[in-house]
């Protein structure tokens, strides 16, 4: 009896399961499928003023910024329309007329500077780039005073903590599930760590919102975010697998769209470690790692190969400075030089007995990188180095613990379309776990800091990258394309160099 | 029988204790520097007297055993602190993600019994003939395929091969719920069909059958009659043993499915050290699995009288 | 009705000596696995860790019988090296568990007492584990690694093995020849190594060789979760793991490591079930 019961429930669900997915034809939904969405990267949720979260603010088309990057990385107006520094400690900005938050309330300078002011007091990175003093706030005119010269602050401006949200509306919920109230297309019903419910927002200040409901899924496997884009159960992707594009190419049914961005896979050696402090091993490295190969065998041509800090879309990208090429007999010989030698014929190179073996620390949520890793520990035995791989989620404590001889791992080198960002962070900064020191680096880094001409900037950001490859304490491999895939039948979605807007007003389905 | 529960919900305590302990004790000594880690995590570097004032905030700074204790009344009244990585609430995470679980849980062990027992009996009576060696070989089969691979190959086949169901986890649930439930199903209705067999051939074998049988009782009614009831109970003795090991068993099937239930939230947890996660995960599953297997105990108790009489065997 | 009795057990003879064929059949099957795993480096066509990106990702041909992965590593060449891990380490997991918790069950046994029952009750504890979470939970706290998930694994294994080995050891304490060898003043090493091990050996074997199927799958389930052992080395569950993501494009790279531990388990089960059968014939039909 009992049996039967369950039987008939079961059979219930099923058929409630299949009617349940007939959508009413009149309305548009999109479901987009992501792996760039999780709370293990630090962007779940939409609290702009909470690590990460206002990459997922910007990207799905709910917060926005004052300014936004266009395709060459320069500084477009968006909220704002335009600036104007005073002087090197205070800038103005105009706001847009007519913009609203989805909470009703009007966007005017009083809205905004309530919304900076959390974003400094609350936001971990976003008070040392800003260096705001105080804002003042006057109709739609906005007037920031910094409390050093800060030339970058524009540029700044349009990094996702910096979406303008409404805070009379505030934030509500916390962390991976905390909502908030945007200017943006959609606006979000409900958000959870793996899943953002978006609805279109009617007042939109930029015109008429095509699509009316999306929905944005998270993706831990990017196996599974591929099978679903071929069932059709999501209908765009972002993180798709390079293994998988040969599905999509060449293929009617779907739309790749792709576009170099300045994500970097780079890896930085450990001045504190003695076999790294010769200037010829570090070289030896990175002479023995086939660049190209890489980015198109195994990435599948999603990868570009690089040679310095920037892609090749930068004016101070790629082809302004200049690298060790792949070269595995010259590595060989200058480990030679440097005394590693095969003494005891085990393949491997040593010095006084002692074996070259390399920790390489990596980390695996990127997918390349450990791809990376196991291509780079047969190429480079090929001259006699051994690479021992650590890749661990853990990666941080071992690379702020020093427990590493090269740490690869990869990171938008330029968020807001300006080169001072890596220096700053990686270079001389909190990020330089390899200890690398170098007089005229920092200084240089310093004057970039202070400069605001542009082209002065980009001078400078080509000589810094030059002294840090001249030194070879940095080895830039490859930068991403950022890819997505979406069926045929779906148009505005395009991929950007700075891995931000996907979501927008554009988005239609036919 | 009423005393024979109590007696066996007193044998539970230090058995409870027992695996509390131990799930808290090893995270203990893994995750010594957590907060450090959690910061890390956050992506902030802080100061050693930050840390410090955490780890007082945690109660990470007491003795340990004042710290078990506090954990331990904070599993009875739902307070297991916060994740590390999403700075939630421990129990509500879990309580959220556990009917995810219960319901793959649930439905693969119906499966199981839809496949497993109807075969079982079918492969005793035609001991020996066809049907019975080709009962026998597909339980072999099932029986070496390890679930992660019976996953792929399902998801090769039917999902991307024939194009019939969903590879993962979508708002449809019933759909969802089909290759997940299929897997799990498959490597323990393999082993269950071996183990009908088996009781019922015991079952078979045994006098009365073959009485009834020499007082011309027809074959079918002695088996729908005596030998089903008698083979009932190492049935549900399988099923609840079946329950405890689904529980942990899903964790790979919920990973590879994108099942957003419990074993998936454990792996994840662990690829993240994510602590109290995994803590709470552990110790509640060895609770449920304790349960269950009280229950089993309890049933089989109250179904077979021999048990009941013959001491506490259990 | 002599004749008819003789009939039976010829037939039983027959019957025995056809469980033996199949016995050692199932035998030599297993030892030429264990000789493929001990020699695989020697019998591999290609260097199993030499990467060459120009013939990434082929398809099964003649050269490359099992195709190559995406770094155009011999497939082949890749899972009859995984053979060495993935057999030996359940082997010795196996072994581990079987020794430790035969030994521990006996002494239970022997001794009786507090010994007895705190042991008993410490495999109570795992044994209220769920299985496989306890192995996560271990695998995660020790992290990657072989050697940590065998740790994992026989952390959950022993009792198993202890419960039977008590079970049997208080059988053969009891008996009456046992009182005899007692009182005729053997050694207490030398009852339990004479009278008790040889007498317990047989449905110990049997278990343990039973659970050596049960094992290699969870190992392999570990390392697919990516807690198993360390790229680039090869091992069946981290190579199945490795090709998931190209199931559409290069299903060669999990089907051809998924087949290994397929009939890998296959074989061990099966000589584990015709060990039984053997041992025990009452249990044939089971």
């Amino acid at each position: 009896m009992k049996k039967k019961l369950i039987a008939a429930m079961l059979s219930c669900a099923v058929v409630l399961g299949i009617t349940g997915f007939t959508v009413s034809a009149e309305e548009k939904t999109f479901v987009y499928g992501t792996t760039g969405y999780s709370e293990e990267m630090g962007d779940a949720g939409l609290n702009p003023h909470d690590n990460y979260s206002g990459w997922s603010a910007l990207r799905y088309g709910v917060g926005e910024t004052l300014f936004k990057y266009n395709d060459n990385m320069e500084v477009e107006p968006w909220l704002a329309t335009e600036y104007e520094f005073v002087d090197d400690n205070t800038v103005k900005i105009t706001l847009r007329e007519g913009v609203q938050f989805s909470s009703g309330r009007t966007m005017d300078a009083q809205a905004v500077k309530e919304c900076l002011e959390d974003l400094i007091a609350v936001h971990d990175r976003a008070p040392s780039d800003l260096k705001i003093e105080s804002i003042e706030a006057e109709g739609l005119t906005l007037t920031i005073h910094t409390a050093e010269p800060c030339p970058a602050i524009i540029n700044y401006l349009g990094d996702p903590y910096g979406a303008i949200i409404d805070m009379e509306y505030g934030i509500q919920g916390e962390g991976g599930s905390a909502n908030v109230a945007g200017t943006g297309p959609y606006v979000a019903t409900e958000v959870t760590p793996t899943q953002i419910t978006l609805v279109k927002n009617e007042n939109y200040w930029g015109g008429e919102v095509k699509v009316d409901n999306v929905i944005v899924k998270s993706f831990s496997d990017a196996g599974s975010l591929c099978a679903s884009l071929q069932t059709g159960d999501i209908q765009g992707t972002y993180g798709l697998q390079y293994d998988n594009y040969p599905l999509f190419e060449n293929n009617p049914d779907y739309t790749i769209n792709s576009m170099p961005t300045s994500r970097c896979f780079f890896g930085q050696f450990n001045m504190d470690s003695e076999i790294m402090q010769d200037i010829n091993v570090r070289k030896a490295i990175e002479m023995g790692i086939d660049k190209e190969s890489f980015c198109t065998v195994l990435a599948n041509g999603r990868c570009v190969p690089a040679v310095g800090v920037f892609p090749g879309s930068f004016s101070y990208g790629n082809d302004a400075v200049t690298a060790p090429s792949y070269d595995p007999e010259g590595a060989k010989a200058l480990l030679e030089e440097a005394g590693w030698t095969d003494t005891d014929g085990d393949g491997y190179v040593d010095k006084d007995g002692q074996k070259l073996t390399i920790r390489w620390l990596t980390y695996p949520t990127r997918l390349e990188q450990p791809l990376l890793a196991t291509y780079a520990q047969d190429t480079l035995k090929q001259i006699g180095i051994e690479v021992d791989i650590n890749n661990t989620s853990d990666h941080r404590t071992y690379a702020a613990d020093g427990a590493f001889d090269l740490y690869v791992s990869s990171t938008t080198t330029a968020p807001t379309g300006d080169p001072e960002y890596f220096f700053t962070s990686t270079v001389v900064g909190a990020k330089n776990y390899g200890n690398y020191q170098n007089d005229e680096v920092t200084a240089l880094v310093e004057e970039l800091h202070q400069t605001f001409d542009k082209e002065k900037r980009g001078e400078l950001a080509i000589e810094l990258q030059q002294k840090i490859l001249d030194d070879c304490s940095f080895f830039f491999v490859a930068h991403l394309n950022m890819g997505i895939v979406t069926k045929s039948n779906v148009s505005g979605m395009a991929a950007h160099p700075c891995d931000y807007y996907e979501i927008t007003a554009d988005l239609d389905i036919q | 029988m009423g005393k024979y529960i109590v007696k066996r919900l007193f044998q539970l305590i230090p058995i409870l204790i027992g695996i509390t302990f131990l799930s808290f004790a090893m995270m203990r000594l893994a995750g010594g520097d957590a907060v450090t880690y959690m910061y890390e995590n956050a992506g902030v570097a802080v100061s050693q007297e930050i840390i410090d004032q955490a780890k007082a905030e945690y109660g990470l700074d007491q003795p340990f055993l004042v710290q078990y204790v506090k954990w331990f009344a904070g599993m009875v009244t739902g307070d297991m602190g916060t994740s590390y990585v999403s700075h939630r609430d421990v129990y509500e995470t879990f309580i959220s993600k556990l009917p995810a679980t219960i319901l793959l849980t649930v439905t693969s062990v119906l499966l199981t019994v839809l496949i497993a027992v109807p075969l079982g009996i079918l492969s005793a009576i035609k001991q020996n003939k066809w049907t019975d060696y080709l009962i026998r070989f597909l339980s072999f089969i099932g029986n070496s395929m390890p679930n992660f691979f019976a996953a792929l190959v399902l998801i090769y086949f039917l999902s991307i091969k024939m194009n019939l169901l969903p590879v993962i986890t979508n708002d449809n649930v019933a759909q969802s719920l089909v290759l997940p439930t299929l897997t799990l199903a498959i490597s323990m209705a393999a082993k269950y069909t071996r183990q009908v067999r088996a009781a019922v051939l015991e079952e078979l074998g045994k006098e009365y059958v073959t009485g009834a049988r020499a007082r011309g009782i027809k074959g079918r009614v002695i088996i729908w009659k005596s030998v089903m009831k008698a083979s009932m109970l190492t049935i549900i003795t399988l099923l609840a043993l079946s329950i405890g090991s689904l529980l942990g068993g899903t964790t790979i099937v919920e990973t590879i499915f994108m099942w957003d239930g419990v074993g998936k939230m454990a792996v994840d947890a662990i690829t993240m050290r994510d602590y109290p996660i995994i803590q709470a995960y552990v110790a509640w599953m060895a609770v449920i699995y304790v349960l269950v297997n009280l229950v089993t105990d309890l049933i089989y108790h109250y179904l077979d009288p021999r048990v009941r009489l013959g001491g506490e065997g259990t | 009705m002599i004749e008819e009795k003789q009939i039976t057990v010829r037939k039983q003879k027959i019957r025995r000596n056809h469980m033996k064929a199949k016995l050692i059949f199932f035998v030599v099957l297993t030892m030429l696995l264990i000789l493929t795993a001990l020699f695989a480096r020697a019998v591999c066509p290609y260097d199993p860790y030499e990467q060459n990106l120009l013939i990434a990702q082929k398809p099964p041909c003649p050269e490359h019988l099992f195709g190559t992965d995406r770094y155009g590593r011999d497939m082949l060449s890749r899972v009859l090296v995984g053979s060495t891990t993935s057999i030996f380490s359940t082997l010795l997991l196996v072994a581990i568990i079987t020794i430790l918790g035969t030994g521990i069950g006996i002494a239970c046994a022997w001794k009786g007492g507090i010994i007895d029952t705190v042991l008993m009750r410490i495999s109570d504890l795992f044994l209220a584990f769920p299985g496989l979470v306890f192995a996560l939970a271990v695998a995660g706290v020790l992290g990657g690694g072989v050697h940590n998930a065998i740790i994992a694994l026989a952390v959950i294994g022993w009792p198993k093995f202890a419960r039977l080995a008590r079970g049997l050891t208080l059988t053969q304490k009891n008996a009456p020849y046992m009182m005899a060898a007692k009182l005729s003043g053997s050694s207490t090493p030398k009852l339990l190594l004479k009278h008790v091990l040889p007498n317990i050996a047989g449905p110990v074997l049997v278990t343990s060789v039973l659970d050596i199927g049960t094992m290699m799958m969870e190992l392999a389930g570990l390392s697919f979760l990516g807690l198993g052992v360390k790229p680039p080395m090869a091992e069946w569950g981290s190579m199945i793991n490795e090709g998931r993501n190209m199931l559409q494009t290069a299903p060669w790279m999990v089907l051809a490591p998924g087949a290994a531990i397929f009939v890998t388990v296959m074989i061990f089960n099966l000589l584990g079930d015709t060990l039984r059968d053997y041992m025990d014939p009452k249990q044939r039909n089971k």
